[in-house]
């Protein structure tokens, strides 16, 4: 039995294909699988080519996967539209529609023999037994009941649940719709079964969510009370959770008339005591920076979320990439120093969140948290959230007697002052864009900006030493070493136990605050470390670059890099990590040959 | 809340109001005139400073912040508007005043204006509007009138202004004027009632420049040639006559109100705590955020 079973769909709008994944994630995550979907979507309004992924395992689940074991194709021109993110192998299984009328050994995919290939009638199932085409989705729903043995129960019952409120006949047309798909599976049985395991026991508080509506709620968990923002693919969904959510948390939403003002409310809002957030994506980040700047030098508290999209400009609003490091920690005019955290998955992107709210309250901040396309846009079935066990933290607000005299920016051991806000008695203060001395008053003195750079960058220093904004994998003094951020990183951590799988010893550092650079913690994973490579989604590698900038990377480290919308598979960095070991063995080798 | 029992809960002394820091204005530059008006204002009203949040952008005039004892924020050009709605709906108890120049609010911040206006939060807006860039040194700004000869239009400007008066009443402001520094207790008198007006107020001050500014915007013309809106009869309640005495902006200097919303709509800041109390009746803890995505139903 398998415990791992990755399946792609594709149609055309209206085949139902994302609505199938979606009952798939939630049957799955219901009888307690590990699941992780993926969508994927032409650039049309409507309508247009559909496609998802949804991979199901017994145990936890670090990225979409890579070849798939199942596809299905209800016509081809739509299922080769997203050949990178639907890559077939020689172990899958391909689904077809049968009116397509290919023969099975004619499939249009190029250099490439499936394991088996079935032609099947999708649309004159669904029109003999539901009365209507719409219920092709049921079919394949169905069908890999059938064949995969995959939630069955929950399937039904989820269909049944969907359903119920357009009426009962809908809802049996449904049910023989699946049953046809279940019959036609095992009339047609395949050569080699492959059905996957039992998962264990749902666990009681588990959650499926995506990235942008986890992002959301923990905001919420970490006690934002403002969120402004302007609408941008692929971040929508977070302002669009918030403007239903927050105000049962004592909150509120702008919807902002442009990228600036919905940033510039942000600020507002903090300015006068709230934790606030916007999120954008590339362009809406461009379009932010000079507020970003201002919230540096006010010292005020802010996050602002870049779920990435491909770039420059418009770029690929629907597709990942990571190409915006450089901009988050680089589009500051002036000296300015900002951290930037990067979740590298739909559960983390919880933690992650919170934590960039502590960091932006604790050090008076602005903090970019870094999501991307894949992750914000995924579905994930998530262990049980310990909410317990997660600190909030507040800005160091003056005390009792601290409001006599009260000096806003006034030098401390830490740099950090205590901030007060409208309101506050005797608190009062001019917040300011332009340099200013401890009291806020404006200056041009060269003496006191130095002072006040100081101040501002130096407050950020011990971010550096968070041992928890760092994680390591693998073996311990390995030679080989893997960095990743963001949702490479779940493609890495499976990468990682392939490799160990063929014998190399090997390891992986994950950053989760990757700028500024914490220089030590690089140091020291790289100590033993003598092959290897930075896996990122960019055309350029921007994190290889930036490391490269503030440390000397071992010789053998080299970038590993693609440009948005390419998909990295685990056997492929695998695969890199493999000739990067050949390498050093070869070198070494050459090293002890005797001399001639 | 570090607040002392004993201390008084209004200020109603003009002084109470002013920082230690001096302007770095041009000798009679006319903000001092609007500072002293919003000095004399603010006393009336009775607020104290630190229940005061006063913003401003970027230019001469929106350094005015910080010469007032309020919260102030100084802030990046053409942006005081959004900063400022987000301070208002974060806290709807604060006295939120905004401040800038006519280059920071209708060119850069341009953009702004017709969605705080619409929005209709509960803010005062003072414009030092001068038709002249002052701060950058005596270039062309959005009021300069047509054939002003600037350093960034030596052979004469080929663009019409804009006109802030009816561009505001067009966007639907409950409160609009106008007021001089060339006349003072009718200035502040207009801006004591945009501060007391619930919900957005807008008072276009003539605020002129003396170190770029033609002869014809110096106070001197101003008094010449000033005509009080009350002096003409004008109705506050009649926004249509006010459209029209609105349009002579540029050619005539009129002062005082040109419309009052007779019945102010409610505001978006009280429309925001209305939601924040049907929504959410008791305190609900913050990890119920998650139950929505439990698959066992949660709760």
């Amino acid at each position: 039995m398998r415990g791992d079973l990755v399946i792609g769909m594709a149609g055309s709008g209206g085949d139902g294909i994302v609505s199938a994944g979606e009952s798939l994630i939630a049957a799955a995550a219901a009888e307690g699988y590990h699941a992780v979907m993926t969508k994927s979507f032409g650039s049309q309004i409507r309508g247009g080519e559909s496609s998802c992924r949804v991979r199901v395992a017994t145990s936890e689940v670090l990225n979409p996967g890579g070849a798939l074991d199942v596809a299905v194709a209800l016509n081809w021109d739509d299922f080769l539209m997203f050949g990178a993110e639907l890559p077939v192998s020689g172990a899958t299984v391909v689904l077809y529609d049968a009116k397509t009328g290919v023969a099975p050994d004619k499939l249009p995919l190029v250099g490439v023999t499936p394991r088996e290939a079935l032609a099947v009638p999708f649309a004159n199932l669904a029109r003999e037994h539901a009365g209507t085409e719409r219920a092709k989705s049921s079919v394949i729903l169905g069908l890999i009941a059938g064949y995969f043995e995959v939630a069955r129960e929950a399937l039904l019952h989820g269909m049944r649940r969907k359903l119920a409120k357009k009426g009962e006949s809908v809802v049996e047309s449904a049910e023989r719709a699946f049953a046809a798909g279940e019959g036609w599976a095992a009339a047609h049985p395949l050569r080699e079964p492959m059905p996957l395991a039992r998962p264990a026991e749902p666990v009681p508080g588990k959650l499926l969510a995506d990235g942008n509506e986890i992002c959301a709620a923990a905001a919420i968990f970490a006690g934002c009370r403002f969120f402004g923002g302007y609408p941008i693919t692929p971040s929508t969904e977070i302002m669009q959770f918030l403007s239903r959510e927050i105000w049962k948390y004592g909150g509120a939403v702008l919807q902002a008339e442009d990228e600036i003002a919905g940033i510039g409310a942000a600020v507002g809002a903090s300015f006068a005591g709230a934790k606030a957030m916007t999120a954008t994506s590339g362009p809406g980040m461009s379009l932010k920076s000079e507020i970003m700047g201002l919230a540096t030098i006010a010292e005020l508290p802010l996050v602002v979320v870049n779920v990435q999209r491909g770039g420059p400009s418009t770029g690929i609003p629907t597709k990942p990439e990571q190409a915006d490091l450089f901009q988050a920690a680089f589009s500051a005019h002036g000296d300015a120093v900002r951290p930037v955290l990067a979740p590298t998955s739909v559960a983390d992107t919880f933690w992650t969140t919170v934590q960039a709210f502590n960091i932006a309250e604790r050090y008076q901040t602005p903090v970019v948290l870094l999501s991307d396309q894949e992750i914000a846009q995924r579905k994930e079935t998530i262990e049980p959230i310990d909410t317990s066990t997660i600190a909030v933290e507040e800005r160091r607000r003056p005390g009792e007697g601290e409001t006599q005299d009260y000096v806003r920016f006034r030098t401390t051991a830490s740099g950090v002052s205590p901030i007060s806000e409208p309101g506050m008695r005797g608190g009062n203060y001019l917040a300011s864009g332009i340099e200013h001395n401890e009291r806020g008053a404006p200056t041009a003195s060269g003496a006191v900006h130095a002072r006040m750079n100081e101040k501002r960058i130096g407050k950020l220093e011990p971010l550096k030493r968070r041992r928890d904004l760092f994680r390591v994998f693998g073996n311990d003094g390995a030679p080989l070493g893997l960095v990743s951020w963001g949702s490479s990183a779940g493609v890495c951590r499976e990468a990682l136990a392939i490799a160990q799988g063929m014998g190399l010893r090997a390891k992986l550092l994950v950053p989760c605050l990757v700028y500024p650079v914490a220089e030590e913690m690089y140091r020291e994973f790289f100590a033993s470390v003598r092959a290897g490579l930075v896996v990122e989604q960019s055309h350029q590698g921007q994190l290889y670059r930036v490391l490269r900038m503030f440390l000397d990377l071992p010789k053998g480290v080299r970038s590993f890099a693609k440009s948005g919308a390419n998909p990295f598979l685990p056997t492929e960095v695998a695969e890199h990590l493999r000739t990067a070991a050949l390498a050093l063995q070869r070198e070494a080798e050459d090293a002890r040959e005797p001399q001639e | 809340m570090s607040t002392t029992a004993t201390a008084p809960t209004r200020a109603t002394e003009p002084k109470e109001f002013r920082s230690d820091l001096k302007p770095i204005w041009c000798p009679g530059c006319g903000d001092f005139g609007v500072l002293q008006a919003l000095y004399r204002a603010l006393a009336s009203v009775g607020r104290p400073p630190h229940e005061i949040a006063f913003v401003s952008g970027i230019g001469c005039s929106s350094r005015i912040p910080g010469y007032t004892t309020a919260y102030g924020f100084n802030s990046v050009h053409g942006r005081a508007l959004p900063i400022a709605q987000g301070i208002k709906i974060a806290n709807p108890d604060l006295l939120v005043i905004v401040a800038g120049g006519d280059g920071d609010g209708f060119s850069i911040g341009g953009g702004h204006l017709p969605h705080a206006v619409r929005r209709n939060l509960d803010l005062t807006y003072l414009v030092m509007d001068n038709q002249i860039y002052g701060l950058t040194k005596g270039q062309l700004s959005p009021t300069s009138p047509r054939g002003l000869q600037t350093v960034t239009s030596g052979y004469g400007s080929i663009e019409d202004p804009v006109n802030p008066l009816l561009y505001v009443l067009a966007y639907g402001a409950g409160f609009v004027a106008q007021g001089t520094p060339a006349d003072m207790p009718g200035l502040t008198a207009v801006i004591e009632e945009a501060l007391r007006f619930p919900g957005f107020a807008f008072v276009n001050v003539q605020s002129p420049c003396v170190t770029f500014g033609e002869e014809e915007q110096q106070l001197r013309a101003h008094k010449a040639n000033m005509q009080s809106l009350a002096g003409l009869g004008h109705d506050p309640a009649d926004r249509l006559r006010a459209m029209a005495l609105a349009s002579d902006y540029g050619r005539e200097l009129h002062t005082g109100v040109f419309y009052r919303n007779p019945e102010p709509a409610p505001t978006y800041d009280a429309l925001v705590r209305q939601r924040q109390a049907d929504l959410s009746p008791g305190v609900v803890p913050r990890e119920r955020v998650l139950d929505r995505f439990r698959q066992d139903g949660g709760r």
